[in-house]
Parts: C-alpha cells; sequence; structure tokens
C-alpha cells in the first residue's frame, strides 16, 4: 500500500520530535558531566574537563560494585517477578472464581498506597524478620512493587489467549511441558518481554526502599547518584546518571527489538 | 519454532545464575552474622573501662560510617587517606556508607527501635548535627553518654561540648568539624565590601538589585539573618556577659529592628526582595553570572573551592562581619544498635586528634576545629602553615570573629517572624 506524501511527512516529523525528545535531555546530561562550570544564560560550557568521569570510574566512586548490585538485584527480581506471576496472571485470566476483583485489588494496593508510607511499613515488617541488611531482603522488597505490573500485564496476554488452544494441543498429545514451550509461550512471549522489562526497570531504580532495608550494606547504583544529586556536583550527578542510565536503555531497546520480531 | 529453542536456552541459563546468586549472597549472609557474635561494648562498660582496653577491643574490627557523600574530594580523603591511616594505627578497617541526607539514617533507626532491633545494627557511626541530632536524641536512638570519656575532648572549646543548636548535647555526640559563616565577593566588582550589618545596610540600599539573600529556612539564609537579630540583640548588653539561650523579653526586643532592617533593604535587593534564591546552588549563580555581588556559606573555604572548580572567578574573596561571624560544630554519634561500638570509639577519638585535624585542613581545606591552647608548639605552628585556598581567611581571623550560635528557638522564631513579616510585606 502506498502511503500519501502528507502522511511520510507527517511521520517523518513525529519521529524527528520523539528522538529530539530523548536525544536533548541526553545529550544535555552528556555535555553537563563534561563542563566545568556552566551557568544560565551559556549556551555552551566555557571550559570543558574530564574530571567527573575520572571520578566515576576511579575505585572511589565504587561505580562498577554498585553496577553489579544493581545488576544482581533488578535480574533476580524480574526472573521471580516473572516467575510468581506467571500462574497467578494465568489465573486470573482465564478462570472465574470468588473474589477476583479483592484479589485484584490486593495485587494493587502496593502500588496505590504512597511510596513512603509503604516503605517505611516494608522496613518494620522485614526487620521483625531478619531480612533487613542483606542482598536477599533488598531483592524481595523490590518484588513487592514489581509483582503487580507484571501479573497485570500477563494477565492482559493470557486473556487474549484463547485456553482451548492449550487444551486442543493437549488432546493431540502433547505433554504438558510441550504444550507450554510451543503454544503457551510463543503466544504470551511478547507480554512476557514487556513485563520483564517493567520489572527490571522498576527494580534498577528503586532508591528509598533499597537504603531502608539494604542498610546501606547493598549499595545498588541509586544510592550513590542521589548522594551527588543532594550534593549539588552536577557534573558527577550527571556522569553517574549516564552510568545509571546505559543499562535500563539496553534492556528497553532490546526488547522493542523483540517485540518487532515478534510481530 | 528455533527462536523458541533459543529462548528456552537463555531462559535456562538465566536461571543459573540467579541461582547461584542466591546462593552466594545467603552464604556471605550468614558469614557476616557469624563474626560479629561477640557482644557489643555498652555505654555502662566504656564508662568504667581504660582506652587502653577500648584500643585493644577495636583492633581487628570492621566499622561502618554513615557519612555525607556528596562532595568527590572528600569522598576521595575518606575512603584512600583516612581508611589507611585508621587501619593503620588501630587495625580498624574503616567502611562507608553514602548518605545523601542525614535524616534518612535518622528514620532507619527509629525504625529499628519500634521493631526491637537492638543489637546488629549496620552502622556504627554517623556524622550529625542540629535537628538530625535533636530527633535521634529524642527518640534514644543514639548510644552513649560517650563523648566526654574520650581521650581527644579535651581539644574541644566548652561551648561546642554543651550544646549542639541548643539542644543539650550530653556526652551523646562528639565535636568533629566547625563550621563559620563567610560572605564571598568578588575585587574586580566591589574593591572594599562592606563589613558590618550597618555598613552592609547603606551599601545594599546605594547600589540596588545588586545583594540577595537566601530565603529561609534556608540554612545559609536563616543564619544570615540570624546575624542582624544577634546584632540587635547584643546591643545595650554587656559583650562578656552575652547568653545565646532564649528570652522572650529579650527576643521582642531585638526582633522589631531585626525585621525594620530587612524590609529597610527589601526594595533594593535583587528583584526589588519580590523572590530570593531557594538553593545555595542558585545564589552561587548568579554570583557567578554577575547578577549579584555577594554569596554567603557556613563553609569559610567555600569561594576558594569553587575558584578551583572554575565557576567563580579568580579574584573572589571573603569576608566575615567586624560584629562576627556565627559558627557552629558539626558531630560523630553512635546508633544505639551498633554492632561495632569500641571500633567507632577509637575511629571517633582519631578523628577528633590534632593530626587528623591538620591532615583533613591539607586535604581539603577545612576550618581548623581545635581549641590552640591544647596543642604542642609544632602542633601550633602546623595550623599556622596550613595552606588556604587564595579566597579562605585564616583561622586566627575566622577564630577572632566566632559568635556562638543561638538557641534553637531563637532560629524557628525568627523565621517564623521573617515569614510573616518581611517575606510578605
Amino acid at each position: 500500500m502506498k502511503k500519501p506524501t502528507t502522511t511520510k511527512v507527517a511521520e517523518a516529523l513525529a519521529v524527528i520530535a520523539v528522538v529530539g525528545l530523548a536525544a536533548i535531555p541526553l545529550a544535555l546530561l552528556a555535555s553537563r558531566s563534561l563542563a566545568q562550570s556552566w551557568y544560565w544564560p551559556r549556551l555552551a560550557p566555557p571550559s570543558w574537563s574530564l574530571r567527573a568521569w575520572r571520578y566515576v570510574f576511579s575505585p572511589t566512586a565504587e561505580v562498577l560494585p554498585s553496577l553489579a548490585a544493581s545488576l544482581s538485584v533488578a535480574l533476580a527480581v524480574t526472573l521471580s517477578a516473572v516467575i510468581v506471576a506467571l500462574p497467578a496472571s494465568r489465573a486470573l485470566a482465564w478462570q472465574e472464581f470468588r473474589g477476583k476483583r479483592a484479589v485484584i485489588f490486593a495485587l494493587l494496593a502496593p502500588v496505590l498506597t504512597p511510596p513512603l508510607a509503604a516503605t517505611m511499613g516494608v522496613h518494620s515488617l522485614f526487620l521483625r524478620y531478619g531480612l533487613t541488611d542483606t542482598w536477599v531482603g533488598v531483592a524481595l522488597s523490590h518484588l513487592i512493587s514489581t509483582v503487580p505490573y507484571a501479573t497485570l500485564m500477563l494477565t492482559g496476554s493470557f486473556s487474549r489467549l484463547d485456553p482451548d488452544y492449550e487444551a486442543q494441543a493437549r488432546t493431540l498429545g502433547a505433554k504438558a511441558i510441550d504444550v507450554w514451550r510451543n503454544v503457551t509461550f510463543p503466544a504470551i512471549a511478547p507480554g512476557l518481554a514487556v513485563a520483564a522489562s517493567f520489572a527490571f526497570l522498576i527494580s534498577w531504580s528503586q532508591y528509598l526502599t533499597t537504603l531502608l532495608v539494604g542498610g546501606g550494606r547493598v549499595r545498588t547504583l541509586p544510592l550513590t547518584l542521589v548522594a551527588f544529586q543532594r550534593g549539588g556536583d552536577e557534573a558527577i550527578a550527571a556522569a553517574l546518571s549516564l552510568v545509571f542510565l546505559a543499562p535500563a536503555a539496553a534492556v528497553a531497546f532490546s526488547v522493542a527489538r523483540f517485540l518487532k520480531e515478534n510481530q | 519454532m528455533k527462536t523458541v529453542k533459543k529462548n528456552d536456552s537463555i531462559i535456562r541459563f538465566l536461571f543459573a545464575i540467579i541461582g547461584a546468586l542466591f546462593f552466594s549472597q545467603t552464604l556471605t549472609g550468614c558469614g557476616n552474622t557469624a563474626t560479629s557474635s561477640r557482644p557489643a561494648l555498652t555505654a555502662v562498660q566504656f564508662g568504667s573501662a581504660r582506652w587502653e582496653e577500648v584500643v585493644a577491643q577495636a583492633a581487628g574490627g570492621e566499622v561502618n560510617f554513615a557519612m555525607w557523600s556528596g562532595d568527590e574530594a572528600r569522598n576521595r580523603y575518606y575512603q584512600s587517606s583516612v581508611a589507611g591511616r585508621v587501619k593503620e594505627l588501630y587495625g580498624v578497617t574503616l567502611r562507608f556508607t553514602p548518605v545523601g541526607d542525614t535524616a534518612d539514617v535518622v528514620n532507619k533507626l527509629l525504625n529499628e527501635k519500634g521493631a526491637g532491633r537492638t543489637a546488629g545494627g549496620t552502622i556504627d557511626m554517623v556524622w550529625i548535627n542540629g535537628e538530625n541530632f535533636r530527633t535521634a536524641k529524642q527518640g534514644g536512638v543514639l548510644w552513649g553518654p560517650f563523648a566526654e570519656a574520650l581521650p581527644n575532648i579535651k581539644h574541644f572549646a566548652e561551648d561546642a561540648r554543651r550544646r549542639d543548636f541548643g539542644t543539650p548535647v550530653e556526652g551523646y555526640e562528639a565535636p568533629y568539624q566547625r563550621a563559620q559563616f563567610v560572605i564571598a565577593y568578588d575585587t574586580a566588582r566591589v574593591p572594599e565590601p562592606p563589613r558590618s550589618i550597618e555598613k552592609l545596610r547603606e551599601w545594599i540600599k546605594s547600589h540596588p538589585g545588586r545583594f540577595t539573600y537566601l530565603a529561609p529556612p534556608d540554612f545559609t539564609g536563616s543564619a544570615f539573618i540570624r546575624h542582624i537579630l544577634l546584632f540587635y540583640l547584643k546591643q545595650g548588653t554587656d559583650e562578656a556577659a552575652f547568653d545565646v539561650s532564649f528570652d522572650e523579653r529579650r527576643y521582642q526586643h531585638a526582633v522589631a529592628p531585626t525585621i525594620a532592617y530587612l524590609n529597610e533593604i527589601k526594595p533594593y535587593l535583587w528583584r526589588k526582595g519580590e523572590t530570593y534564591p531557594a538553593s545555595p546552588k542558585e545564589a552561587d549563580r548568579l554570583f557567578a553570572n554577575n547578577e549579584i555581588d555577594f554569596t554567603m556559606s557556613y563553609g569559610p573555604s567555600f569561594a576558594s573551592e569553587r575558584i578551583a572548580r572554575g565557576e567563580y572567578p579568580l579574584t573572589a574573596r571573603t569576608f566575615v562581619f567586624d560584629d562576627g561571624a556565627i559558627g557552629n560544630y558539626s558531630y560523630l554519634a553512635i546508633p544505639f544498635n551498633a554492632s561495632n561500638p569500641a571500633g567507632a570509639l577509637v575511629v571517633i577519638n582519631h578523628l577528633m586528634s590534632p593530626a587528623h585535624a591538620l591532615d583533613q585542613g591539607r586535604a581539603l581545606g577545612s576550618l581548623f576545629p581545635l581549641l590552640s591552647a591544647g596543642l604542642t608548639p609544632d602542633e601550633r605552628a602546623a595550623v599556622e602553615a596550613l595552606p588556604l585556598g587564595p579566597a579562605t581567611l585564616t583561622v586566627a581571623e575566622m577564630a577572632k570573629h566566632q559568635l556562638p550560635e543561638l538557641d534553637a528557638q531563637y532560629l524557628e522564631r525568627l523565621e517564623k517572624d521573617w515569614r510573616e513579616k518581611a517575606l510578605r510585606q
């Protein structure tokens, strides 16, 4: 199908606008991380320096260990969230049972409550069960806010899939694992990818929960980043922001590609 | 079909990684709790222990220092130099918990207290003062009293040991660093700055739009208006008998001319006083942009640091009012559930030593906080020789103009009156 020229122009403009919206703040961050000092109304920084980047890559900044901590927590949270969400969303989508609305509301509750109040409560609870100050505790606390999102998203995927497909495959003699591999998984894969990336990004950007539950023992990247943002060293905060952004952008990008391939 | 197989193996691989992670983290977690099985020193035990015993108990331990960590030079200095020195002198491994806001630490401790977590805490010492100290002390989340029993407490002035913004210290925190109010200006723009409260008023009126102060309750802005209050509080009072504790009658006497002063200069301020910079960063920007001629800070070396970072002109300098400059202290405290109070005591005592204060003065340009009376002649000479940045006043100059911090009640009342009678006029 051929598109009229006006549509093409409109599409091109839209692409430019979207790319611009994403690129301009990034370009600003990059230049701020390299600027000595940069005050309004100057359009460009008066002088450049690698000071911030040198600090970020020095052992003092402990950026590499924080990256490792952030990544390990986020990956564990993503996987666990998906494992919890899969059966839950399947049941929510395919089965009718009493109190289903209540279950959905309970699922949403951690997302609906103000984060500070919820976090303080989680901290007290974790203290009682001796889960604070450990990597496992931090991963568990992140699960509380990621599982609702993952479940709701996968519920959508499952509702669009007719349960009869599974029944049909089984009638034809497929084992449960084969049904999952050849029928269910391919059908919900795009939804699964989106749910997983959401879980990853939510865990990746947790600050207060990690600070309280991790007690400073579990040092993820946001902990280091926030200290510099509040400290007012803009160059280092900008450099750290870019380091913080890279893995998140990589995840979003690969999920987008995966979705395109599976279209 | 093929892609499904590929995804399958990726997922299996991820499972293996996560499994391994969980396993390894749980193991190290257990290891940690096993090593800290020795019961922590109590404040009562410390009261009757000899210092050598505390030092012996601290050796080989690990101390977690919750330190505000928003400054690159400071982080670098503490993680390499100070941690190395403490290891070498006492065999203590010093680790840092990055803190963006000390209030977060206090909240964590209060929560832990509520949950009955009275031992095995993750923080052994914390950098604190003012409001956070008051909250922590009232909440009973501090270990102590301990400060008065430290060998190096003798180097600190009586006022630092007694009150922190009006809250009685009572040995629950040990004085550590000193801050004092200075004003920065640019000699290229203002060759001779107005060095008194009175002269400042005239200067502002003859240079409309070139002066402003940070809006209280900003820490620095609040200190600026406190200087004016202090100026009127002291009028008609015997200088030597001046008392910082709150007195309603004296406050009423001084607050009227203070508010009158602020309203008198208001039309001549930057943007006619319709708005004030809300953060030090904003005031910095206005000064660097040549929109105003003065900025202020509690860090006597702040202008030198800005010059070094290329943010302020090379001709920037600082001055203090002849009427005096308010100074205060920041402190080190030990949480009630610290795992290693003995180690924390040893590190705190080290950070209060002349050797450390001199070293930090050399490394970071911090104001030397100790009394000169307790120093050896060599140390006194070293203090004299501390390198100052181009814009930093000498230790002696700062000490000569030292004014005590007023009771916190003055601060609260003045901020309220400023809001009602000066801001909204």
